[in-house]
């Protein structure tokens, strides 16, 4: 028997044929025919590989933000490494994200900030407290690196019009907090052993 | 003469392949990383929703993990390795992510986390046969998008929509006589074959 047509072929997988036709497809099939087998086997695998795709797009503010670190970053001389001193850009600011639906502000909720510079990211979170104070908890991590051993026991100073206002050290894991600091914005510089990092333009609130 | 600012994506960019783009993204075109971005941004962003973290989560890991393709960009030398390298970088940092939201007991990661995040050994990759499914998918999406409007159209009709459409249904939103769906779809078919040879 001829091989079906690669239609016919598809159409019989579909379940799309009639009666006859499909007897007809199933006859040949059973044939083992190399060809026929080849084609089926394709659609099968591509029809199967299509139909449990449940992959889901970005929200368009997240796409488009993700878009923006192109010309963010093109046009920051300079971050990179200089004088043994990087500059951590700032690539998360949870005050930045547009409130959901409903929710008229996020101004009493904790402020979260994630500034990275080469294999380095520091995470911090802004926790107001009162009298125009608030704490300041973090960790620094190094990428690719489950250990913690780059960012443990480093000196963290956090300076105001350059001058030295808290220091801290990180824990095992890298983690640190500063508490009770002025409102205002600061510079928080972490020593590492071949150099620091420093987040710029930090901003502390009251809320 | 007045200069003019292009807002708008050339023509056939989307087209390039991932090679081309790197390329053009290191020689300062915005629009070849807008268009990078574009092709991977549903397998990146798949990967923590499929962990089960928040919206939030997967968008912060989303802008993380395009930060560090971007700073990846001048040492990417087998370009046609970019799917597999995002998704040990996404899945590393959706690891990351729920580790620090575990320790925080954020309301936002379930105690019986997703399947698919227990796949992933910690701060490792996936499992080879989940990111063969993920690759998988992402080539014939691909290839789908890659296709001319018509079959393009058509195919995401059979493959992607969640309902099952008839042949009249098909026929009825594409315009076009119902006898002509199944051979548009046999052409169409063949068009996708040739674009997935040697990889499906």
């Amino acid at each position: 028997m001829k091989c079906p047509s690669f239609e016919k072929l598809v159409d019989f997988l579909d379940e799309r044929l009639d009666q006859a036709e499909t007897s007809a497809v199933a006859t040949h099939l059973a044939t083992d025919c190399a060809v026929c087998t080849k084609t089926t086997g394709w659609y099968e695998r591509v029809r199967l590989v299509a139909t449990s795709d449940d992959s889901v797009a970005p929200a368009s503010w997240v796409f488009k933000r993700a878009v923006r670190i192109f010309d963010t970053q093109r046009h920051r001389p300079g971050l990179t490494e200089r004088m043994g001193q990087a500059i951590a850009s700032l690539v998360f600011d949870s005050f930045a994200r547009p409130a959901l639906v409903g929710i008229r502000s996020t101004e009493t909720a904790n402020r979260q900030l994630l500034y990275r510079v080469g294999d380095f990211s520091v995470d911090l979170q802004i926790a107001p407290i009162e009298q125009a104070r608030a704490d300041l908890r973090g960790q620094v991590l190094k990428e690719g690196e489950a250990s913690f051993d780059a960012v443990s026991g480093l000196k963290l100073e956090l300076a105001r019009g350059g001058k030295i206002v808290l220091s801290a050290v990180t824990d095992d894991i890298g983690e640190f907090s500063l508490r009770g600091i002025e409102q205002g914005v600061y510079d928080l510089r972490v020593q590492l052993p071949d150099g620091s990092i420093t987040v710029p333009d930090m901003p502390i609130s009251e809320s | 003469m007045n200069n003019i600012a292009v807002t708008e994506a050339p023509a056939g960019i989307a087209e390039l392949d991932d090679r081309a783009l790197v390329v053009a993204c290191l020689a300062g075109d915005h629009f070849a990383w807008e268009a990078l971005i574009s092709r991977y941004q549903r397998l990146i962003y798949s990967i923590p929703i499929k962990a089960r973290l928040s919206q939030d989560d997967a968008a912060d890991i989303f802008q993380a993990v395009c930060l560090k393709l971007y700073e990846k960009l001048p040492t990417i030398r087998d370009s046609e390795r970019i799917s597999s390298w995002l998704i040990t970088t996404t899945s590393r940092e959706c690891w990351r992510l729920s580790a620090r939201n575990r320790k925080e007991s954020s309301p936002s990661v379930d105690e019986d986390q997703g399947g698919f995040l227990r796949e992933i050994p910690a701060n490792g990759p996936l499992a080879d046969e989940q990111r063969e499914i993920l690759e998988k998918q992402h080539q014939v999406r691909q290839a789908v998008q890659s296709l001319p409007e018509r079959c393009r159209e058509l195919i995401s009709m059979l493959f992607y929509q969640k309902d099952e459409l008839s042949y009249v249904d098909i026929a009825g939103r594409m315009k076009m006589p119902v006898p002509s769906v199944g051979p548009t779809r046999a052409r169409c078919l063949e068009k996708l074959r040739k674009l997935l040879e040697g990889r499906i």
